[in-house]
């Protein structure tokens, strides 16, 4: 790219599913976005300019005098994960202002009915008190035959929303099924499969690589309401801390499979899959 | 949307061979190689024979060749960055060197305000804002920000590490969160960290002078926002409390309205709406005034004689979260702070 590590951020990674190529979102220290691709140990240049695509604006409940008064306003919506299930194109977002969540479900392919459901998410600590609580990364599963939303806020408590409730303008509340411990913001989760087991997986901003079996948020049908004792544990569904520690990035290559972007500890990168031994 | 203003200036190149920059926005986004150079290449093979390298480096920079006018047009992927040396080379032989200028050192972002402004703010402070004059480089936050206690300790994990980070869209404006794990009551952050700040502590933010913006320019000066904290802020701000202070018809006096706290900066700016009559937007701009403690109406045009609506948005904020509705961290156990759903409130005034 002809400039220095320094000015270079790579800010995703996404695996196409059916190809298998790797793709990494990267960010230039001025701002300019770059795609690239990665087929084995080729780097290439993705250019958006001829590649079909289908648009939507996220309709944000902007001021009915915004334009006239003011032109450019403040607030941006920033998008936090997105992720495409059941016909639906899911979207959670952060604003810059506002304190709170706008989880949007949208369905694709696009139509011109603006129907995307937009939620109010809150989250119940042990019975006592309700807080909003912005959704961080989330993945979509199914928990004896329902589908579920599977989220972490940006507080890290891992939550699980039945995904038919997931309705226009409803004040929903997630049934908070671990809380993760402190200081932490999670950054990617993906579901990995090993025989007739399934897992969680879960990277964190300053935490190892989380793991979950699925028997056990499946069996927990407790909701976090009673408080947590012992202070320096985490509280509900029991999860694996796994020896992968600055895991930057995380996405699915298949079933058993991972891609990983890991920080090592001389401040280099790397970019490599994870084998059966960590399911 | 953006302006791109395309200017073309003569750098001394290292062999004045008259290959140029192209700037935009003080961006090196291109390199002009004179067509005398390649004089032998078709259009359709720029692709193939030409490359631009980093110098003393054998990898072809990703980018592409053009033709435009007299001149072969290389546009890398990413801006040529200040203060390297790039090589042009047709094949195997080098056609060129050219050095990108550095920045000029005087040429620096500045820090315009840390918010929220006032020097006493409650335990739960939520959120604080930076206003930077130019666009700044994202992502740097975790390195660059800080908040000390009593003058000497760094508090680690006051600020939530959120990336990507939440700046308004030309990237002036960043957005900092306190870490609402520790914020919230009874949550496993707060229980084994506390809460990021304490009443009656004594704090500074402190911004570094590294923090460099998207040019690759710093601050060159840190800058500090001192404050001490007072007790927790458990109520949602209520326009019905709010003062009016009206202004006189046919002049452009702004409309004060004093909230009785201070609020959310970006918010109150814009989640505050006036109405005539007829319920039309009146045309004008809101300005905090008095440390955000008060929001000033300046209208485009005199105001005119009659009854007017000020709109409040649920969703405006004070300093803790707490919004119009609900309470950031609402004790439900307690029958009478119950949230609501209505999408604003409305006030009366009379401009005579």
């Amino acid at each position: 790219m002809g400039t220095e590590v320094a000015n270079i951020t790579i800010q995703d990674i996404a695996v196409n599913p059916v190809s298998k190529n790797v793709y990494c979102a990267v960010q230039h220290s001025d701002g300019t976005p770059v795609l690239l691709k990665v087929e084995g140990d080729k780097l290439s240049a993705v250019s958006l300019k001829d590649v079909p695509f289908s648009m939507l604006a996220l309709t944000n409940v902007a001021a009915e005098d915004a334009k006239d008064q003011r032109g450019g306003s403040l607030r941006i919506a920033s998008i936090s994960d997105m992720g495409y299930a059941d016909g639906k194109v899911m979207v959670s977002g952060l604003s810059n202002q506002e304190f709170g969540s706008t989880f949007r479900s949208i369905p694709f392919p696009f139509t011109n009915v603006q129907n995307q459901a937009s939620l109010e998410i809150y989250h119940a600590a042990h019975g006592k008190y309700e807080t909003m609580a912005p959704i961080k990364t989330f993945t979509t599963t199914e928990i004896k035959g329902k589908k579920y939303l599977l989220a972490s806020y940006t507080c890290t408590p891992l939550v699980l929303f039945p995904l038919d409730e997931l309705k226009a303008g409803s004040h929903v509340k997630g049934r908070t099924v671990s809380e993760m411990g402190s200081g932490n913001s999670p950054l990617d989760m993906v579901i990995m499969k090993k025989g007739d087991e399934s897992f969680l997986m879960m990277a964190n901003s300053s935490r190892p690589v989380f793991k979950v079996n699925y028997k056990n948020l499946a069996a927990y049908q407790g909701s976090l309401t009673t408080p947590v004792v012992e202070n320096f544990a985490t509280a509900g569904v029991d999860f694996v801390s796994l020896p992968l520690t600055n895991v930057v990035q995380l996405d699915k290559l298949d079933d058993t499979h991972m891609v990983l972007l890991q920080r090592r500890s001389n401040g280099s990168l790397d970019l490599w899959t994870s084998n059966e031994r960590y399911l | 949307m953006c302006n791109l203003i395309f200017f073309v200036s003569c750098q001394p190149a290292a062999e004045d061979v008259g290959i140029r920059i192209r700037w935009v926005d003080k961006r090196a986004t291109g390199l002009l190689i004179p067509r005398q150079l390649t004089p032998d290449v078709s259009i359709d093979s720029l692709n193939q024979r030409l490359s631009v390298r980093l110098a003393g480096n054998e990898t072809a920079m990703l980018g592409q060749f053009q033709r435009v006018d007299n001149d072969i047009l290389f546009e890398p992927l990413i801006p040529l960055t200040r203060g390297l040396h790039y090589t042009i080379w047709l094949n195997d032989k080098r056609l060129g060197e050219i050095a990108i200028p550095s920045l000029n050192p005087d040429d620096k972002p500045t820090l315009l305000a840390i918010y929220p402004t006032p020097d006493s703010l409650p335990e739960n402070l939520l959120k604080v804002y930076l206003h930077f004059s130019r666009p700044m480089r994202e992502g740097q936050s975790p390195k660059y920000v800080s908040i000390l206690k009593n003058g000497t300790d760094t508090l680690p994990g006051v600020f939530l590490d959120l990336q990507p980070e939440l700046w308004n869209a030309d990237r002036t404006l960043l957005t900092l969160w306190l870490d609402p794990g520790r914020i919230k009551r009874d949550l496993q952050p707060n229980k084994q960290l506390g809460t990021p700040l304490q009443t009656g502590g004594s704090y500074q933010v402190v911004v570094s002078a590294n923090w460099p913006d998207a040019q690759g320019a710093t601050l060159g000066r840190s800058a500090t926002k001192s404050f001490v904290t007072v007790s927790r802020d458990s109520l949602s701000p209520d326009p019905k409390q709010w003062t009016i202070q009206s202004p006189k018809q046919e002049s452009m006096e702004p409309l004060e309205v004093a909230f009785g706290e201070p609020l959310d900066y970006s918010l109150l700016t814009e989640a505050l709406h006036v109405l005539d009559k007829g319920g039309r937007a009146v045309a004008g701009k809101w300005q905090p005034a008095d440390a955000e403690k008060q929001g000033l109406f300046k209208p485009a045009t005199p105001w005119k004689a009659g009854q007017y609506r000020l709109k409040v948005e649920s969703r405006l904020e004070d300093l803790a979260g707490n919004n119009l509705n609900r309470l950031f961290d609402r004790d439900i156990t307690r029958k009478n702070a119950a949230p609501t759903t209505r999408p604003f409130v409305e006030r009366l005034f009379r401009v005579e």
